[in-house]
Protein backbone atom coordinates (compact mmCIF):
# COMPACT_ATOMS: atom_id res chain seq x y z
CA UNK A 1 0.00 0.00 0.00
CA UNK A 2 1.40 3.23 -1.07
CA UNK A 3 1.59 5.59 1.49
CA UNK A 4 -0.88 8.30 0.68
CA UNK A 5 0.65 11.72 2.19
CA UNK A 6 3.37 10.74 -0.29
CA UNK A 7 1.91 10.40 -3.29
CA UNK A 8 0.17 14.25 -2.51
CA UNK A 9 3.58 15.86 -2.55
CA UNK A 10 4.71 14.07 -5.90
CA UNK A 11 1.28 15.56 -7.05
CA UNK A 12 1.54 18.70 -5.72
CA UNK A 13 5.21 18.96 -7.07
CA UNK A 14 4.46 17.85 -10.47
CA UNK A 15 1.43 19.93 -10.87
CA UNK A 16 2.44 23.00 -13.11
CA UNK A 17 2.45 25.44 -10.23
CA UNK A 18 5.50 24.06 -9.06
CA UNK A 19 6.66 22.41 -11.58
CA UNK A 20 6.97 25.46 -14.28
CA UNK A 21 8.93 27.13 -11.68
CA UNK A 22 10.91 25.33 -9.83
CA UNK A 23 11.85 22.28 -12.05
CA UNK A 24 11.05 22.86 -15.97
CA UNK A 25 11.77 25.76 -17.62
CA UNK A 26 12.30 26.89 -13.90
CA UNK A 27 15.17 26.91 -11.59
CA UNK A 28 16.41 23.24 -12.41
CA UNK A 29 16.81 23.73 -16.02
CA UNK A 30 18.29 26.58 -15.83
CA UNK A 31 20.68 25.76 -13.29
CA UNK A 32 21.72 23.29 -15.90
CA UNK A 33 22.00 25.63 -18.39
CA UNK A 34 23.70 28.40 -15.96
CA UNK A 35 26.42 25.13 -15.41
CA UNK A 36 26.86 23.82 -19.25
CA UNK A 37 26.44 26.89 -21.16
CA UNK A 38 29.33 28.59 -19.45
CA UNK A 39 31.74 26.10 -20.05
CA UNK A 40 30.11 25.68 -23.96
CA UNK A 41 30.72 29.52 -24.13
CA UNK A 42 34.88 28.87 -22.80
CA UNK A 43 35.01 25.75 -24.79
CA UNK A 44 33.39 27.59 -28.26
CA UNK A 45 35.46 30.75 -27.74
CA UNK A 46 38.90 28.28 -26.73
CA UNK A 47 38.33 26.82 -30.32
CA UNK A 48 38.07 29.96 -31.77
CA UNK A 49 41.37 30.77 -30.32
CA UNK A 50 42.91 27.64 -30.89
CA UNK A 51 43.03 26.46 -27.28
CA UNK A 52 41.69 24.15 -25.38
CA UNK A 53 39.62 25.44 -22.78
CA UNK A 54 38.73 23.81 -19.72
CA UNK A 55 39.63 20.41 -19.92
CA UNK A 56 41.47 18.81 -16.56
CA UNK A 57 37.97 18.22 -14.91
CA UNK A 58 36.64 15.64 -15.41
CA UNK A 59 38.80 14.95 -18.80
CA UNK A 60 36.99 12.27 -20.44
CA UNK A 61 34.19 14.61 -21.14
CA UNK A 62 36.48 17.63 -22.10
CA UNK A 63 36.36 19.28 -18.23
CA UNK A 64 31.95 19.38 -18.23
CA UNK A 65 31.82 19.88 -14.85
CA UNK A 66 34.49 22.59 -14.55
CA UNK A 67 31.67 24.90 -13.26
CA UNK A 68 30.63 22.97 -10.58
CA UNK A 69 34.14 23.18 -9.54
CA UNK A 70 33.99 26.55 -9.86
CA UNK A 71 30.36 26.87 -7.73
CA UNK A 72 31.93 25.37 -5.02
CA UNK A 73 35.37 27.52 -5.30
CA UNK A 74 32.95 29.98 -4.97
CA UNK A 75 30.84 28.57 -2.14
CA UNK A 76 33.22 28.52 0.38
CA UNK A 77 34.76 31.70 -0.73
CA UNK A 78 34.65 34.66 1.80
CA UNK A 79 32.11 37.00 0.67
CA UNK A 80 34.10 40.57 1.28
CA UNK A 81 32.08 43.17 2.50
CA UNK A 82 33.95 46.91 1.67
CA UNK A 83 34.39 48.82 4.93
CA UNK A 84 32.79 51.42 2.97
CA UNK A 85 29.73 49.97 1.25
CA UNK A 86 26.31 50.66 1.75
CA UNK A 87 26.18 46.72 3.32
CA UNK A 88 22.35 46.42 3.19
CA UNK A 89 22.25 47.00 -0.14
CA UNK A 90 25.38 45.58 -1.42
CA UNK A 91 24.13 42.21 0.08
CA UNK A 92 20.38 42.39 -1.15
CA UNK A 93 20.71 44.04 -4.38
CA UNK A 94 22.35 40.74 -6.09
CA UNK A 95 19.89 38.32 -4.34
CA UNK A 96 16.72 40.29 -5.56
CA UNK A 97 18.26 40.25 -8.99
CA UNK A 98 18.72 36.60 -9.01
CA UNK A 99 14.93 36.51 -7.54
CA UNK A 100 13.20 38.83 -10.65
CA UNK A 101 15.28 36.93 -12.84
CA UNK A 102 13.79 34.11 -11.45
CA UNK A 103 10.34 34.99 -10.90
CA UNK A 104 9.29 35.36 -15.30
CA UNK A 105 9.52 31.30 -15.13
CA UNK A 106 6.37 31.16 -13.65
CA UNK A 107 4.99 33.16 -16.56
CA UNK A 108 6.37 31.55 -19.17
CA UNK A 109 4.68 28.87 -20.99
CA UNK A 110 7.02 25.83 -21.11
CA UNK A 111 4.70 23.53 -22.75
CA UNK A 112 1.54 22.98 -24.71
CA UNK A 113 -0.96 24.12 -21.76
CA UNK A 114 1.52 24.00 -19.43
CA UNK A 115 2.55 27.26 -17.35
CA UNK A 116 2.77 27.82 -13.75
CA UNK A 117 0.54 31.13 -13.96
CA UNK A 118 -1.29 31.66 -16.73
CA UNK A 119 -1.99 35.38 -17.94
CA UNK A 120 -3.26 37.12 -20.44
CA UNK A 121 -0.12 39.68 -20.16
CA UNK A 122 2.66 37.24 -19.78
CA UNK A 123 4.46 38.91 -22.42
CA UNK A 124 4.80 42.43 -21.15
CA UNK A 125 5.11 41.26 -17.55
CA UNK A 126 8.09 39.14 -18.08
CA UNK A 127 9.63 41.03 -20.09
CA UNK A 128 9.17 44.03 -16.89
CA UNK A 129 10.19 41.72 -14.59
CA UNK A 130 13.41 41.03 -16.24
CA UNK A 131 13.87 45.27 -16.96
CA UNK A 132 13.93 45.18 -12.83
CA UNK A 133 17.30 44.46 -12.91
CA UNK A 134 18.98 47.26 -14.26
CA UNK A 135 17.69 49.57 -11.70
CA UNK A 136 19.52 46.91 -9.43
CA UNK A 137 22.59 46.89 -10.75
CA UNK A 138 22.69 50.40 -10.87
CA UNK A 139 21.98 49.77 -6.64
CA UNK A 140 25.18 47.97 -6.46
CA UNK A 141 27.44 50.18 -8.27
CA UNK A 142 26.11 52.80 -5.99
CA UNK A 143 26.23 50.64 -2.70
CA UNK A 144 30.18 49.41 -3.67
CA UNK A 145 31.37 52.86 -3.28
CA UNK A 146 33.79 52.03 -5.41
CA UNK A 147 35.00 54.19 -8.62
CA UNK A 148 34.64 51.18 -10.85
CA UNK A 149 31.81 50.06 -9.57
CA UNK A 150 30.49 54.05 -10.16
CA UNK A 151 31.67 54.10 -13.99
CA UNK A 152 30.13 50.67 -14.69
CA UNK A 153 26.59 52.25 -12.92
CA UNK A 154 26.58 54.93 -14.94
CA UNK A 155 27.52 52.90 -18.41
CA UNK A 156 24.22 50.35 -17.05
CA UNK A 157 22.09 53.67 -16.47
CA UNK A 158 23.07 54.86 -20.20
CA UNK A 159 22.51 51.63 -21.61
CA UNK A 160 19.49 50.36 -20.21
CA UNK A 161 17.13 53.40 -22.01
CA UNK A 162 18.97 52.20 -25.07
CA UNK A 163 17.79 48.65 -25.17
CA UNK A 164 14.84 48.60 -22.83
CA UNK A 165 12.94 50.56 -25.33
CA UNK A 166 13.73 49.11 -28.28
CA UNK A 167 13.60 45.08 -26.90
CA UNK A 168 9.71 45.93 -25.72
CA UNK A 169 8.77 47.65 -29.02
CA UNK A 170 10.22 44.79 -31.02
CA UNK A 171 8.30 42.31 -28.45
CA UNK A 172 5.60 44.13 -29.15
CA UNK A 173 5.48 44.65 -32.72
CA UNK A 174 5.29 40.71 -33.25
CA UNK A 175 2.66 40.70 -30.89
CA UNK A 176 0.55 43.04 -32.42
CA UNK A 177 0.31 40.81 -35.83
CA UNK A 178 -0.69 38.04 -33.24
CA UNK A 179 -3.45 40.46 -31.45
CA UNK A 180 -2.25 39.12 -28.00
CA UNK A 181 0.08 39.63 -25.29
CA UNK A 182 -0.26 36.37 -24.02
CA UNK A 183 2.78 33.96 -24.53
CA UNK A 184 1.37 30.66 -24.97
CA UNK A 185 -1.39 32.00 -27.36
CA UNK A 186 1.22 33.47 -29.58
CA UNK A 187 2.75 30.04 -29.62
CA UNK A 188 -0.58 28.64 -30.30
CA UNK A 189 -1.85 31.06 -32.86
CA UNK A 190 2.38 30.84 -34.76
CA UNK A 191 1.91 28.62 -37.88
CA UNK A 192 4.73 30.27 -39.66
CA UNK A 193 7.69 31.00 -37.26
CA UNK A 194 7.52 35.09 -36.56
CA UNK A 195 11.15 35.15 -37.77
CA UNK A 196 9.53 34.84 -40.86
CA UNK A 197 7.27 37.01 -40.85
CA UNK A 198 8.74 39.69 -38.69
CA UNK A 199 12.98 39.62 -39.36
CA UNK A 200 13.45 43.26 -38.30
CA UNK A 201 11.82 42.84 -34.90
CA UNK A 202 13.36 39.26 -34.53
CA UNK A 203 16.72 40.74 -35.10
CA UNK A 204 15.91 43.85 -32.76
CA UNK A 205 14.93 41.30 -30.04
CA UNK A 206 18.53 39.49 -30.58
CA UNK A 207 20.27 42.60 -30.21
CA UNK A 208 18.87 43.81 -27.54
CA UNK A 209 18.97 40.25 -25.64
CA UNK A 210 22.37 40.60 -26.31
CA UNK A 211 22.53 44.31 -24.36
CA UNK A 212 20.41 42.85 -21.58
CA UNK A 213 22.50 40.34 -20.73
CA UNK A 214 25.78 42.61 -20.95
CA UNK A 215 27.19 39.50 -23.64
CA UNK A 216 29.86 40.80 -26.11
CA UNK A 217 30.13 42.87 -28.07
CA UNK A 218 27.83 44.64 -25.49
CA UNK A 219 29.74 43.91 -22.35
CA UNK A 220 30.13 47.54 -21.81
CA UNK A 221 29.00 47.53 -17.92
CA UNK A 222 31.53 45.09 -17.25
CA UNK A 223 34.06 45.72 -19.33
CA UNK A 224 36.74 43.37 -18.15
CA UNK A 225 39.78 45.58 -19.71
CA UNK A 226 38.57 48.90 -18.98
CA UNK A 227 36.95 48.96 -15.43
CA UNK A 228 37.33 45.34 -13.71
CA UNK A 229 34.06 44.01 -13.61
CA UNK A 230 31.71 47.47 -13.47
CA UNK A 231 28.80 47.17 -11.49
CA UNK A 232 30.31 43.85 -9.62
CA UNK A 233 33.96 44.91 -8.66
CA UNK A 234 33.31 44.33 -5.16
CA UNK A 235 31.96 41.15 -5.08
CA UNK A 236 33.38 37.86 -4.35
CA UNK A 237 32.09 34.43 -3.08
CA UNK A 238 28.43 33.54 -3.20
CA UNK A 239 27.49 37.07 -4.00
CA UNK A 240 30.25 37.08 -7.31
CA UNK A 241 28.75 34.00 -8.21
CA UNK A 242 24.39 35.17 -7.84
CA UNK A 243 25.47 38.52 -10.04
CA UNK A 244 27.51 36.67 -12.97
CA UNK A 245 24.53 33.92 -12.93
CA UNK A 246 22.01 36.41 -12.99
CA UNK A 247 23.04 38.07 -16.35
CA UNK A 248 23.23 34.35 -18.03
CA UNK A 249 19.55 33.67 -16.19
CA UNK A 250 18.09 37.28 -18.02
CA UNK A 251 19.60 35.79 -21.24
CA UNK A 252 18.04 32.28 -20.27
CA UNK A 253 14.54 33.69 -19.74
CA UNK A 254 14.54 36.38 -22.91
CA UNK A 255 15.94 33.26 -25.15
CA UNK A 256 12.56 31.48 -24.24
CA UNK A 257 10.64 34.38 -24.68
CA UNK A 258 12.62 34.89 -28.21
CA UNK A 259 11.93 31.46 -29.18
CA UNK A 260 8.30 31.87 -27.79
CA UNK A 261 7.70 35.09 -30.13
CA UNK A 262 9.73 34.22 -33.24
CA UNK A 263 11.00 30.16 -33.42
CA UNK A 264 7.65 28.77 -33.07
CA UNK A 265 7.89 27.69 -29.22
CA UNK A 266 7.16 23.97 -28.45
CA UNK A 267 6.39 23.41 -32.01
CA UNK A 268 6.57 20.44 -33.06
CA UNK A 269 5.14 18.78 -30.21
CA UNK A 270 5.93 14.98 -30.11
CA UNK A 271 2.23 13.75 -28.19
CA UNK A 272 4.04 10.56 -27.15
CA UNK A 273 6.26 12.18 -24.74
CA UNK A 274 2.64 13.72 -22.65
CA UNK A 275 2.34 10.34 -21.29
CA UNK A 276 5.15 10.60 -19.28
CA UNK A 277 4.79 14.09 -18.05
CA UNK A 278 2.70 17.16 -19.74
CA UNK A 279 6.50 19.37 -19.59
CA UNK A 280 8.29 17.07 -21.32
CA UNK A 281 6.12 18.35 -24.76
CA UNK A 282 8.45 21.42 -24.34
CA UNK A 283 11.58 19.92 -25.06
CA UNK A 284 11.70 21.62 -28.22
CA UNK A 285 11.14 24.71 -26.62
CA UNK A 286 14.25 23.70 -24.48
CA UNK A 287 16.19 22.62 -27.25
CA UNK A 288 15.59 25.90 -29.68
CA UNK A 289 16.40 28.12 -26.62
CA UNK A 290 19.80 25.97 -25.82
CA UNK A 291 20.82 26.59 -29.26
CA UNK A 292 19.75 30.69 -29.19
CA UNK A 293 22.00 30.65 -25.75
CA UNK A 294 24.74 28.77 -27.74
CA UNK A 295 24.70 31.14 -30.43
CA UNK A 296 24.51 34.34 -28.43
CA UNK A 297 27.69 32.87 -26.65
CA UNK A 298 29.38 31.89 -29.61
CA UNK A 299 29.25 35.81 -30.71
CA UNK A 300 31.89 36.42 -27.70
CA UNK A 301 34.75 34.44 -30.04
CA UNK A 302 33.57 36.65 -33.32
CA UNK A 303 33.22 40.36 -32.06
CA UNK A 304 35.16 42.94 -30.01
CA UNK A 305 33.58 45.50 -28.06
CA UNK A 306 31.72 48.61 -29.29
CA UNK A 307 32.71 51.53 -27.05
CA UNK A 308 29.87 52.92 -25.18
CA UNK A 309 29.29 55.57 -27.35
CA UNK A 310 28.46 52.67 -30.16
CA UNK A 311 26.51 51.22 -28.13
CA UNK A 312 24.47 53.85 -27.55
CA UNK A 313 24.69 54.98 -31.10
CA UNK A 314 23.47 51.50 -32.41
CA UNK A 315 20.56 51.64 -29.65
CA UNK A 316 19.01 55.05 -30.35
CA UNK A 317 19.90 55.69 -34.05
CA UNK A 318 19.08 52.52 -35.48
CA UNK A 319 17.63 49.27 -33.45
CA UNK A 320 15.26 52.54 -32.27
CA UNK A 321 13.78 53.32 -35.59
CA UNK A 322 14.01 50.09 -37.15
CA UNK A 323 11.81 48.83 -34.37
CA UNK A 324 8.99 51.66 -35.23
CA UNK A 325 9.56 50.24 -38.75
CA UNK A 326 8.44 46.77 -37.57
CA UNK A 327 5.90 47.76 -35.81
CA UNK A 328 4.93 49.30 -39.29
CA UNK A 329 5.86 45.94 -40.80
CA UNK A 330 3.49 44.32 -38.77
CA UNK A 331 0.81 46.21 -39.27
CA UNK A 332 1.17 45.89 -43.10
CA UNK A 333 1.06 42.19 -42.84
CA UNK A 334 -1.99 42.15 -40.44
CA UNK A 335 -3.73 44.12 -43.17
CA UNK A 336 -2.39 42.18 -46.18
CA UNK A 337 -2.96 38.54 -44.26
CA UNK A 338 -5.76 39.20 -42.36
CA UNK A 339 -4.65 38.14 -38.92
CA UNK A 340 -2.91 34.66 -37.71
CA UNK B 1 44.82 47.50 -50.75
CA UNK B 2 42.44 50.05 -50.95
CA UNK B 3 39.16 48.18 -50.51
CA UNK B 4 40.65 46.73 -47.39
CA UNK B 5 40.21 49.71 -45.51
CA UNK B 6 36.92 50.12 -43.55
CA UNK B 7 34.08 52.57 -44.82
CA UNK B 8 31.03 52.28 -43.26
CA UNK B 9 28.52 51.50 -45.23
CA UNK B 10 24.77 51.49 -45.10
CA UNK B 11 22.58 49.03 -43.75
CA UNK B 12 23.06 45.73 -45.67
CA UNK B 13 26.97 46.41 -46.56
CA UNK B 14 27.32 46.02 -42.58
CA UNK B 15 24.60 42.86 -42.44
CA UNK B 16 27.31 41.17 -45.25
CA UNK B 17 30.04 41.89 -42.99
CA UNK B 18 28.53 40.74 -39.77
CA UNK B 19 27.64 37.87 -42.23
CA UNK B 20 31.25 37.45 -42.97
CA UNK B 21 32.40 37.76 -39.54
CA UNK B 22 30.42 34.82 -38.01
CA UNK B 23 30.90 32.69 -41.08
CA UNK B 24 34.85 33.02 -40.09
CA UNK B 25 34.20 32.22 -36.71
CA UNK B 26 32.22 29.33 -37.28
CA UNK B 27 35.08 28.18 -39.83
CA UNK B 28 37.64 28.03 -36.86
CA UNK B 29 35.18 26.63 -34.32
CA UNK B 30 34.68 23.59 -36.84
CA UNK B 31 38.33 23.53 -37.70
CA UNK B 32 40.38 21.10 -35.55
CA UNK B 33 43.37 23.23 -35.48
CA UNK B 34 45.00 23.84 -31.91
CA UNK B 35 47.94 25.34 -30.65
CA UNK B 36 48.44 24.87 -27.13
CA UNK B 37 50.82 22.91 -25.61
CA UNK B 38 48.84 20.38 -22.95
CA UNK B 39 51.23 21.16 -20.16
CA UNK B 40 51.82 18.91 -17.53
CA UNK B 41 52.14 16.01 -20.16
CA UNK B 42 53.73 18.13 -23.00
CA UNK B 43 56.72 20.76 -22.25
CA UNK B 44 58.42 22.52 -24.38
CA UNK B 45 62.18 22.15 -24.78
CA UNK B 46 63.47 25.42 -23.97
CA UNK B 47 67.13 24.72 -24.76
CA UNK B 48 70.37 26.81 -24.48
CA UNK B 49 70.01 30.72 -23.12
CA UNK B 50 67.01 30.34 -21.37
CA UNK B 51 66.85 32.40 -18.49
CA UNK B 52 65.20 30.17 -15.95
CA UNK B 53 65.98 29.39 -12.40
CA UNK B 54 69.46 29.99 -11.47
CA UNK B 55 71.89 27.80 -10.29
CA UNK B 56 74.94 28.44 -8.15
CA UNK B 57 78.14 26.02 -7.79
CA UNK B 58 79.52 26.20 -4.43
CA UNK B 59 82.79 24.78 -5.28
CA UNK B 60 83.58 27.38 -8.21
CA UNK B 61 82.81 30.75 -5.97
CA UNK B 62 85.35 32.70 -4.90
CA UNK B 63 82.84 35.24 -2.59
CA UNK B 64 83.66 38.07 -4.58
CA UNK B 65 80.45 39.41 -4.41
CA UNK B 66 79.77 41.05 -7.73
CA UNK B 67 76.60 39.29 -8.37
CA UNK B 68 75.08 40.76 -4.91
CA UNK B 69 76.66 44.40 -5.90
CA UNK B 70 75.08 44.42 -9.44
CA UNK B 71 71.89 42.58 -8.84
CA UNK B 72 69.19 45.13 -9.37
CA UNK B 73 66.23 44.22 -7.66
CA UNK B 74 68.31 43.42 -4.47
CA UNK B 75 67.61 39.82 -4.89
CA UNK B 76 70.92 38.26 -4.30
CA UNK B 77 72.39 38.52 -0.64
CA UNK B 78 76.01 37.53 0.62
CA UNK B 79 75.11 35.15 3.45
CA UNK B 80 77.68 34.34 6.57
CA UNK B 81 77.37 30.77 6.75
CA UNK B 82 78.07 29.22 10.70
CA UNK B 83 81.85 27.82 10.62
CA UNK B 84 82.96 29.98 7.40
CA UNK B 85 84.94 32.77 6.91
CA UNK B 86 83.80 33.76 3.68
CA UNK B 87 80.22 35.15 2.40
CA UNK B 88 78.03 33.41 0.17
CA UNK B 89 75.51 34.17 -2.08
CA UNK B 90 71.62 33.47 -1.59
CA UNK B 91 69.05 34.98 -3.62
CA UNK B 92 65.27 35.85 -2.78
CA UNK B 93 62.95 34.61 -5.67
CA UNK B 94 60.39 37.31 -4.35
CA UNK B 95 62.40 39.60 -5.85
CA UNK B 96 64.53 38.11 -8.53
CA UNK B 97 63.60 39.40 -11.90
CA UNK B 98 65.74 36.89 -13.68
CA UNK B 99 67.73 39.73 -15.62
CA UNK B 100 70.70 37.72 -15.85
CA UNK B 101 72.91 40.52 -14.58
CA UNK B 102 74.72 38.23 -11.78
CA UNK B 103 75.37 35.39 -14.25
CA UNK B 104 76.89 37.62 -17.18
CA UNK B 105 79.15 39.64 -14.00
CA UNK B 106 80.07 35.97 -12.45
CA UNK B 107 84.02 35.81 -13.57
CA UNK B 108 84.24 32.40 -12.26
CA UNK B 109 81.19 30.89 -13.61
CA UNK B 110 79.39 29.97 -10.46
CA UNK B 111 75.96 31.56 -11.31
CA UNK B 112 74.45 29.84 -14.37
CA UNK B 113 70.97 29.79 -15.73
CA UNK B 114 68.59 26.65 -16.13
CA UNK B 115 66.01 26.37 -17.92
CA UNK B 116 63.48 25.21 -15.20
CA UNK B 117 60.54 27.93 -14.53
CA UNK B 118 57.67 25.97 -13.49
CA UNK B 119 57.93 26.23 -9.31
CA UNK B 120 55.52 26.75 -7.49
CA UNK B 121 55.70 27.83 -3.75
CA UNK B 122 53.18 27.99 -1.23
CA UNK B 123 54.83 29.99 1.13
CA UNK B 124 56.97 33.00 0.53
CA UNK B 125 59.86 31.98 3.03
CA UNK B 126 60.28 29.44 0.67
CA UNK B 127 61.51 31.52 -2.20
CA UNK B 128 64.05 32.41 -0.47
CA UNK B 129 67.06 30.36 -1.21
CA UNK B 130 70.13 30.57 1.36
CA UNK B 131 73.68 29.24 0.09
CA UNK B 132 72.79 25.76 1.49
CA UNK B 133 70.09 25.24 -0.21
CA UNK B 134 71.45 27.73 -3.57
CA UNK B 135 73.64 24.97 -4.18
CA UNK B 136 71.72 22.16 -5.58
CA UNK B 137 70.08 21.10 -9.16
CA UNK B 138 66.74 22.26 -10.32
CA UNK B 139 64.45 19.97 -11.15
CA UNK B 140 61.06 21.01 -12.96
CA UNK B 141 58.50 19.05 -11.38
CA UNK B 142 56.29 18.68 -14.63
CA UNK B 143 59.33 16.87 -16.29
CA UNK B 144 59.86 14.53 -13.15
CA UNK B 145 56.60 13.46 -13.72
CA UNK B 146 57.02 12.30 -16.84
CA UNK B 147 56.10 15.27 -19.12
CA UNK B 148 57.27 14.75 -22.77
CA UNK B 149 59.42 17.44 -24.44
CA UNK B 150 58.02 18.99 -27.70
CA UNK B 151 59.89 21.58 -30.45
CA UNK B 152 58.10 24.65 -31.37
CA UNK B 153 57.59 24.15 -35.22
CA UNK B 154 56.73 27.40 -37.48
CA UNK B 155 53.61 25.75 -39.56
CA UNK B 156 51.98 28.00 -42.45
CA UNK B 157 48.80 26.17 -42.03
CA UNK B 158 48.15 26.10 -37.88
CA UNK B 159 50.55 29.02 -36.48
CA UNK B 160 52.24 27.04 -34.40
CA UNK B 161 52.90 23.21 -34.34
CA UNK B 162 54.78 21.02 -31.51
CA UNK B 163 56.75 18.40 -32.28
CA UNK B 164 57.57 15.51 -30.01
CA UNK B 165 61.26 14.83 -29.60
Amino acid sequence: MAPQPLDRVVEFILSPHIFAPLIYPGLLAAMLVLLTLIWAERKMTAKVQLRYGPLYVLKPLGGIIQLIADAIKFMFQEPILPRKADKWVFVLAPITMMAFTIIPFAFIPAAPGFVGVDLEYSLPLVLSLSALVPPLILATSWAANNKFTLLGGVREAFMMVAYETSLFIAAFAIATYYGTLSLSKIVEAQTVPGIVLNPIAAAIFFVAMLMTASKLPYDIVEGEQEIVAGPFTEYSGILYMLVMGASYMELYVLSLVFVELFLGGWKPVIPALASIHPAFQGIALFIKAYLVLLFAVFLRSVYARYRLDQALEIGWKKLFPLSLISVVWSLILLVITGGA
Amino acid sequence: MAEDVYKPGNLLVSLKRHAAAIATGLRYLLSTKRMTVRYPEFVIDLGEGYRGMIRWHRDRCISCSLCAQICPAAAMKMYKLPGEKKMYPGINYQRCIFCGFCVDVCPVFALEHTPVHDISYEELDEMIYVPTKFDTEWVSPAAKEGARPVKVVFDEEVGLRHEPQ
